[in-house]
């Protein structure tokens, strides 16, 4: 169970500016964050990883705080929309480093790389370059990776937001397959209330750096409540 | 095609330009009355001295510049939020616009013997050579290499940390890939551009241990009176830049100037941090310090006698005269080039367009005083060159500053061609109109640019003015190079000092008369 409980940030001194969230995620869940743009979603999740430092709260996992470990010691692997894989390493290199970043792996470990690339769907892709593959198929070397390194929380930027639709629902498919297998914890920032239905039993709505509303996806969106989702949802 | 012919003639008198001189060049290694041995390299120890020596310099020059500039860029780049870093790295644009002969003066004041920091007993030679070529080369590497770290996804940054990669997993798998790309094609350019030096070689080069073929060249011509060896001379030079222009072209593409203030995210040491600006200061210094130091010497130099001297004003108005000349006439042929080829690019034809654009940079490949050694020799025998100094001397210039325009110029060019050029056929805004309306707006910041820069480029040029120029026809470059002949040092440095501040500002009032204050949107 990951809780977030009273997480602080601001970009700024202005009290306006000043962000706080509190949620929780079950473990095997994906939670889905909508939110008009700037609202916070991609700070929470920079938060969650270490690339910001909040001022206040804290992130448990487990009931274990991790709000104060390094970024390579936090349990988190990170799906941005791209730039996930090094354009010049082939398939299976970008996988390995997920591993370690000496690429002195083990042969279980070169195995274990294999089989996640297999499990996406990727064998006999291994020696190709990122430049040689479709934007679906980058996004599964990047889950490939996520496999490897068997960290419990998986967070997703607007990771399929440049894919088209059939790509995008086959990607969230598997993201909760991955999630559900392996037992993790999701967070996955989307501004297409499809991917949210989709995704996620629930969702939170995040608007001016808070969790305006969370509840189940389909009610949520049905409802349209508070007025700043009706307006985010276009449906005055 | 109405745009064609304009462009065809400019190709016909480039051509002129480049193939006459070298023909005649050939043609007068071929006459009697000039020794077969002179044209056998292998079998001349003074010429195979030259070679040697101008590889050998160029190398060490280019080493010396580009290894350190790794090291500086790279700690540019980590420290995005460096209090004055803008000012720092305008610093290091300093030197593209700082003639060479300033430069060498500047050198001097700080490593000669009466320099604040004297290098051993005598900087002429291979050191002070070096010395020069690194305050011009390490800070263009510096910015050219910059780019290249800046270029680098912040995701990158980000998903190393995650991973947990170490300072030198950082490097292999994040930076160098991408330092990779560009690091051939800096390392040939500086290396061309330390091989064709001509001014820093000619004043600090000590005799025929320390000569260039440039420099042999213009002393074949000048002193020792023996046009066959300038002509195997020039020919040697010619295939060498052949050589390393091919390899440029081959090997890899120049990555462009642009500097963003963006960072990396990356948490360092207090040591590296510290190291960083240790790497950043000794850079700045050393580009710098020259300057500083040659200001200092030139305000307590000989100023009245110097500005008194009726040779400094006449020097002074044929520099202006000169450097205006020749930007006028390059930018003009640049933009009926560019004009054309972008016109090529935009109909499909984007290989002949690219030859254009690569036509108008031949003297990358052909250098200036092989050039000029060839119209010295062709012209020589029907009229008394040195009364032609100033068209010589200009069209020279002007071929020299083509490559500038059509760097600075070309890709303006090319994507206002492609995004606007439908719409102005279908307003039938062409000619006059095209240009007030849609081409003055959107290009005259590249366009001030283009003519500032080969407009100081050209003013401080000492290699055509030397081989061509008298004491009427001087430059303030030239000017320089004769008082430092005449052992003239204090004379020379406040010389040195107006040159510089001529040159910075007539680069400020241009790029700021013609380029407008303000950007345009496009």
């Amino acid at each position: 169970m990951l809780r977030i409980e009273q997480l602080e940030f601001a970009y700024s001194s202005a009290e306006t500016a000043r962000m706080r969230f509190d949620l929780s995620i079950a473990d095997g869940e994906v939670l889905s964050l909508i939110g008009p743009s700037g609202s916070g979603k991609s700070t929470l999740l920079n938060l969650i990883a270490g690339f910001l430092d909040s001022s206040e709260g804290s992130i448990l996992l487990d009931d274990r705080p991790i709000q104060d470990l390094a970024v390579a010691q936090r349990p988190v692997s990170f799906v941005f929309q791209q730039h996930n894989l090094f354009p010049h390493l082939d398939l299976y290199t970008n996988v390995a480093l997920g591993v370690d970043p000496s690429l002195r792996l083990q042969p279980t470990q070169v195995e274990a790389v294999r089989a996640a690339l297999a499990r996406l769907g990727l064998d006999g892709l291994e020696r190709r370059k990122p430049g040689e593959l479709s934007g679906g198929q980058r996004q599964r070397v990047a889950l490939a990776r996520v496999l490897v390194r068997r960290r419990k929380i998986l967070l997703l930027d607007e990771a399929f937001a440049a894919l088209g639709p059939a790509q995008r629902m086959e990607l969230i498919e598997l993201v909760k397959e991955l999630v559900r297998e392996h037992d993790m914890v999701a967070l996955l920032v989307s501004h297409q209330p499809a991917d949210a239905l989709l995704a996620s039993a629930r969702t939170a709505f995040i608007c001016e750096g808070r969790v305006a509303a969370l509840g189940s996806t389909a009610q949520l969106l049905e409802q349209g409540d508070p007025p700043e989702l009706r307006e985010y949802l276009g449906s005055k | 095609m109405s745009r064609a012919l304009p462009a065809g003639l400019v190709l016909a008198v480039l051509a002129l330009l480049v193939l006459a001189p070298m023909a005649g060049l050939l043609q007068l290694s071929g006459l009697p009355g000039y020794e077969a041995a002179d044209l056998r390299f292998w079998d001349n120890a003074y010429l195979r001295r030259v070679l040697y020596f101008s590889i050998w310099q160029a190398l060490l020059s280019t080493l010396l510049s580009v290894l350190p500039a790794i090291l500086v860029a790279r700690a540019f780049a980590m420290r995005g939020q460096l209090p004055l870093r803008r000012l720092l790295l305008g610093l290091f644009a300093l030197p593209l616009v700082v003639p060479a002969v300033v430069a060498v003066m500047a050198v001097v004041s700080v490593y000669g013997s009466d320099g604040w920091l004297p290098l051993g007993r005598s900087l002429y030679g291979i050191n002070g050579i070096l010395l020069a070529h690194v305050f011009f080369n390490l800070p263009l590497a510096v910015r050219l290499l910059l780019p290249q770290w800046q270029a680098i996804p912040q995701h990158h940054w980000q998903l190393g940390e995650q991973l947990g990669m170490s300072t030198w997993q950082g490097w292999r798998f994040i930076e160098w890939p991408v330092l990779r790309e560009a690091l051939p094609g800096v390392l040939l350019l500086v290396f061309m551009l330390c091989l064709t030096s001509f001014a820093v070689v000619l004043t600090l080069g000590g005799g025929p241990r320390s000569t260039t073929l440039e420099v042999a060249i213009y002393q074949s011509l000048r002193f020792d009176f023996n046009p066959a060896r300038a002509v195997v001379l020039a020919l040697l030079q010619l295939g060498l830049c052949i050589l390393v222009a091919t390899l440029t072209l081959k090997l890899h593409r120049l990555p462009e100037v642009e500097i963003a203030e963006s960072a990396p995210v990356r948490p360092t040491s207090a040591l590296r941090k510290w190291l960083d600006l240790g790497l950043i200061l000794a850079a700045t210094l050393y580009v710098g310090l020259p300057l500083l130091s040659m200001l200092i010497d030139a305000l307590d130099g000989p100023i009245l006698k110097v500005i008194t001297d009726v040779r400094l004003w006449r020097a002074l108005t044929n520099t202006l005269l000169i450097g205006l000349s020749a930007a006028a006439v390059s930018v003009f042929a640049g933009w009926l080039l560019l004009r054309y080829s972008a016109g090529l690019a935009h109909c499909g034809r984007p290989t002949v367009a690219r030859l254009v654009d690569l036509a108008g940079s031949i003297v990358y490949v052909v250098p200036p005083l092989v050039i000029g050694t060839g119209m010295f020799v062709l012209l020589s025998s029907h009229v008394d060159v040195f009364d032609w100094v100033y068209p010589i001397v200009i069209a020279i210039n002007a071929l020299m500053g083509l490559p500038f325009v059509i760097r600075c110029l070309g890709p303006a060019m090319r994507r206002n061609h492609a995004r606007y050029h439908n719409l102005c056929l279908s307003l039938e805004l062409q000619g006059w109109n095209r240009f007030r309306y849609l081409e003055w707006p959107l290009l005259r910041q590249p366009l001030g640019l283009a003519i500032a820069l080969v407009t100081v480029l050209a003013m401080g040029d000492l290699g055509v003015i030397a081989l061509f120029g008298s004491t009427q026809t001087s430059t303030l470059a030239l000017l320089i190079y004769q008082q430092l002949g005449a052992y003239m040092i204090p004379q020379a440095t406040v010389t040195a000092l107006l040159l510089l501040l001529l040159c910075l500002g007539v680069f400020a009032l241009l790029e700021r008369l013609i380029g407008g204050a303000g950007n345009v949107a496009h």
